[in-house]
């Protein structure tokens, strides 16, 4: 036993590898049988690819699936980044909330009483008609989502110049290693959130900021839907007139002492809604436009009626005015003609 | 932290400010059974234009009120303070256990 023990493991291995790899050879050379079959000596210590030197990579290969990244592209962190960075660019509705140690129980309560409400508003159009199923409420991780904003709002991919790289067979191609993780990203990133930076004092970044801090979890809905927002408020974040909560007659789980607990911890700070920052107020005003976008855009197309109708009223006006004086004028200047008429007929 | 002598949480801010930080972490660090075993904490989120200073007032148990600078102060710190007074407190209860 112990003498096994002592034996070196590399002595223990080549020991137990030599006829395996006599044999590999072997075989290698029955595939390829215009290379000069190797002496038996020789070929215990020539591998297969040896004889093909050409077979290693170009220098400047570059993998096609796995392109060269800043940061290490394959760890938890960076998926999560491509995650918040793609959730981001798609949905131009993000709540922000704060979360303060809510329990397993609590969240499911609360998405369970989430998705009942947004499940009872009706729909208008076929667009959004399975937008209630698409809404998620998601714990975030603040630092990435953080990093994610900045890479969405200040990354331009369509100014990274292409770069030169060999393919498998040695060709040279260009491409434009322009992911949200390359190192083009990473510069551009760091330069426009330099402090004294232009780019960055006027940014909604700078203003969302501020806000990712401390545990946060996103409200996100990916259609601007007014109706939908006021049916998430309501569950969320009810304010009596406007977005009250839901009845304890129709929904009784959501006065369930374990719901009510879980919403007293969840505090609305923000949110993103196309690509601007809102607070409370602003939020609420957005869910409080009547019959969604199609109402606003009536809203702008009877205004726009309503002006034109006024402009060619007021520029008949004008007109219409001339053409009364000079007609006021006309009808004067007959009359003091026709009386001398009326008198000559007369004198007739 | 220690929180089972905090009766009440009185907290203000606005989240658009960078001094809001502190107030929000204080609220994070409360546990999940903070509210059912009698704590009463008020949140009041401040618009995103408002000028007002966060502010973050505690009471213990034993009737003292802390009026906490969140402004200037960080969370540790914050910490720090409160846990100065809880730490009292427990020696008392722990005495009187015993």
């Amino acid at each position: 036993m112990s003498s096994r023990l002592r034996c070196t493991a590399a002595r223990g291995l080549t020991s137990a590898l030599k006829p395996s790899r006599l044999l590999a050879t072997q075989s290698a050379a029955l595939l390829f049988p215009p290379t000069p079959t190797p002496s038996a000596t020789s070929a215990a210590r020539t591998y297969a690819t040896a004889a093909y030197g050409s077979l290693s990579l170009p220098a400047d290969y570059v993998s096609p699936v796995k392109p060269p990244t800043a940061r290490p592209g394959d760890t938890r962190k960076s998926q999560l980044l491509r995650t918040y960075t793609s959730l981001i660019r798609t949905t131009p509705l993000v709540l922000l909330f704060q979360h303060n140690n809510l329990t397993a129980t609590e969240w499911a309560a609360v998405r369970r009483e989430l998705r009942t409400a947004l499940a009872a508003v009706p729909a208008p159009d076929t667009e959004l008609e399975s937008l209630a199923s698409k809404v998620k409420l998601q714990v975030l991780r603040t630092r990435i989502f953080d990093v994610a904003l900045k890479i969405v709002e200040f990354y331009d991919p369509s100014k990274v110049a292409p770069t030169t790289v060999s393919t498998i067979t040695g060709k040279k191609t260009q491409i434009k290693l322009d992911h949200d993780l390359s190192k083009a990203a990473w510069e551009q990133v760091q330069a426009a959130t330099k402090e004294d930076s232009p780019l960055l004092k006027n940014s909604t970044y700078a203003e969302l900021a501020p806000l990712l801090v401390g545990p946060l979890a996103a409200l996100t809905i990916p259609a601007v839907s007014p109706a939908h927002l006021a049916a998430a408020l309501g569950v969320l974040t009810p304010s009596p007139p406007k977005f009250p909560a839901p009845s304890k007659k129709k929904y009784p789980g959501y006065w369930d002492p374990i719901t009510q607990s879980g919403l007293s911890k969840l505090m609305l700070v923000g949110g993103r809604i196309e690509d601007k920052a809102f607070d409370l107020e602003g939020v609420k005003w957005v869910a409080g436009i009547e019959n969604g976008l199609d109402g606003l855009r009536a809203q702008v197309v009877h205004m726009l009626q309503s002006a034109g109708m006024g402009l060619t009223s007021t520029l008949e006006g004008t007109s219409k005015s001339l053409w009364l004086t000079m007609e006021s004028r006309r009808s004067v200047l007959d009359e003091e003609q026709n009386p001398k008429k009326e008198s000559e007929e007369k004198n007739e | 932290m220690i929180t089972r002598f905090i009766t009440e949480v009185n907290t203000k801010f606005n989240p658009f400010s960078p001094s809001s930080k502190t107030a929000r972490l204080f609220l994070s660090f409360l546990p999940p059974t903070a509210r059912s075993s009698g704590m009463k904490i008020n949140t009041a989120v401040l618009p995103k234009e408002s000028q007002e200073k966060s502010s973050l007032h505690v009471k213990f148990n034993d009737g003292k009120e802390m009026n906490l600078d969140c402004e200037n102060q960080n969370i540790k710190s914050i910490v720090a303070e409160v846990d100065r007074h809880s730490r009292i407190l427990q020696k008392a209860a722990d005495l009187q256990n015993a």
